[in-house]
């Protein structure tokens, strides 16, 4: 068995309205003025009331930043540590999606440790606790409530800032599913994708993972088989809201401790470039790049498909391509586009495409995957998924 | 214990071994073509070094104090550096264990990696001829 390292420092706590209690938690770890990071339409739609009421109730008026973008930029970060620091709070609620997620992880540098966000870009070069953060997530996908990492666009470089160090992750993840009810089908699937593609991916980081992140992985990817088209199709399915949330955080585990791999690395690179959205691109992504690394994944994604039942074969290239086309069936069982082309990507000439490559090639998320990929690896996959 | 006795030590093989990378141009080029400074912060025993692409031109190789502003830099044991040059760490686990430590945009080192691989080769002549002493007993 390889070395491992596995740690999970967020308080996971799962239940219908427990977002009530979100300043009770924050309280509980000694905060006062927490700063409520979320974004405009949350705010709109009312689902909040219950969470700001819980404030209320502990006698303190609801501080909000709500101007947070779908995909948030070191602008945003910048703004919202100012806010929070005008508004003296001493802890963070993030309620939302991932970009919410990353803003609240990125603001709590600033607003714990002062000083200018990009001083605090790299990896595990926080070296002291932040501020009090509980996360609630209002998607089931990014896993950014229990991850050690936070993803922010510089918007001028057209690339992705990585922030990483285990003080990010937050204190507490509340999950909540009744949060997750007025979630439109398509962005359903979508988040629903981006965390299955957390799990197999961590699932095949082969230097990285253990037996307690595949763990996490398998029965995460067999939640998600069995649910997403549930949660997709009718919104108003607890049941299946409550099991792909739990899907989305146990991947999201098993990711912050095995890695992702080239999959998120092309995701981010499309996403950077184009602003297509980030689950819809990994779904899109998903089927070639793990056939991509099946030459060296065919055993696990092989285990895989047995513990998931796709497969009774023994043969592993047998049951890993069973895994590859269940997946692929889920991906039209739930909607969501199969190639780049439906996404808005334009075809790129011969300057575009070597400009689009670097960022792939410089995405850390390329670093755990268990295959190589070279320039023409990378064409390859890109053309295929077009 | 660790495999260098003293800051002197790390310091002679280290500028060693990037005097040999800045010749070979295979692994030269690419790092000027990506105009980065980086600097690895050494302990155990205690060294700084940095490379300095900034130019695209030339590869300046300084020991200790650097008045330019790294864009990247890089911790880590002495050790560890050793054992990255000899081919025996993945970086992915010392990355996620802290072993290694990185600040700036990392991503643009990483991405480097590849690149810097055929100096594996190198580092195991080079320790023995800076220092004198083979390799296993080190």
């Amino acid at each position: 068995m390889n070395t491992f390292v596995f740690q999970s420092p967020t308080k996971v706590c799962f239940g219908e309205y427990l977002s009530a209690t979100a300043f009770e938690v924050a309280k509980d770890m000694g905060a006062e003025r927490p700063l409520i990071i979320t974004d405009k339409f949350l705010v709109a739609s009312g689902i909040l009331e219950p969470l700001l009421n819980g404030v209320r109730d502990g006698g303190v008026e609801p501080i909000i930043f709500s101007d947070v973008p779908p995909d948030s930029d070191v602008e945003s970060v910048n703004r919202a540590a100012q806010f929070g620091l005008e508004q003296a709070c001493d802890a963070i609620i993030a309620v939302g999606g991932g970009s919410v997620m990353d803003t609240a992880k990125a603001a709590n540098i600033c607003l714990s440790l002062g000083g200018d966000l990009l001083d605090y870009q790299g990896l595990n070069n926080i070296e002291d606790p932040l501020r009090p953060l509980v996360a609630i997530p209002t998607t089931a996908g990014t896993g950014s409530e229990v991850s050690f990492v936070a993803m922010i666009k510089d918007s001028a470089e057209h690339r992705k800032l990585v922030f990483g160090s285990r003080h990010l992750a937050p204190n507490v993840a509340i999950l909540d599913p009744v949060l997750l009810i007025s979630l439109p089908p398509k962005l359903t699937a979508a988040t629903g994708l981006d965390a299955l593609t957390h799990g197999l991916e961590a699932l095949v980081a082969t230097v990285t993972n253990s037996a307690v992140s595949d763990a996490l992985a398998i029965e995460s990817a067999r939640l998600i088989f069995e649910y997403l088209p549930r949660a997709t199709s009718n919104g108003d399915d607890m049941e299946a809201r409550s099991a792909t949330l739990v899907a989305s955080t146990m991947a999201g585990i098993a990711f912050s401790n095995s890695g992702v791999g080239i999959i998120h690395a092309l995701a981010h690179a499309t996403g950077a470039r184009f602003n297509t959205h980030h689950g819809i691109t990994n779904a899109v992504y998903l089927p070639h790049g793990m056939r991509f690394n099946l030459e060296y994944s065919n055993a696990i994604y092989g285990r895989a498909a047995r513990a998931l039942g796709f497969s009774s074969s023994m043969d592993d290239n047998e049951a890993s391509e069973a895994l590859v086309k269940a997946v692929e069936r889920l991906l039209k069982e739930v909607g969501l586009p199969t190639e780049l082309k439906q996404l808005g990507v334009p075809e790129m000439n011969e300057e575009e495409l070597q400009e689009w490559v670097n960022l792939v090639v410089e995405d850390p998320a390329i670093i755990f995957n268990p295959r190589e990929a070279s320039v023409e690896d990378i064409i390859g996959i890109y053309k295929r998924a077009y | 214990m660790p495999f260098f006795s003293s800051t002197e030590e790390v310091q002679k093989i280290m500028e060693a071994l990037w005097y040999e990378i800045r010749e070979h141009q295979e692994i030269a080029l690419p790092l000027l073509q990506s105009k980065l400074i980086v600097q690895f912060h050494y302990r155990e025993p205690e060294g700084r070094l940095t490379v300095d692409c900034s130019d695209g031109q030339n590869m300046l190789i300084i020991w200790g104090e650097y008045d330019k502003k790294p864009i990247v830099e890089m911790f880590m044991k002495a050790d560890v550096a050793h054992q990255f040059w000899l081919g025996n760490v993945n970086v992915p686990v010392y990355l996620i264990s802290g072993r290694i430590v990185a600040k700036g945009p990392v991503n643009r080192a990483l991405a480097l990696l590849p690149v810097v691989k055929p100096a594996f080769k190198i580092y195991p002549n080079i320790f023995e001829d800076t220092l004198n002493r083979p390799l296993v007993s080190a």
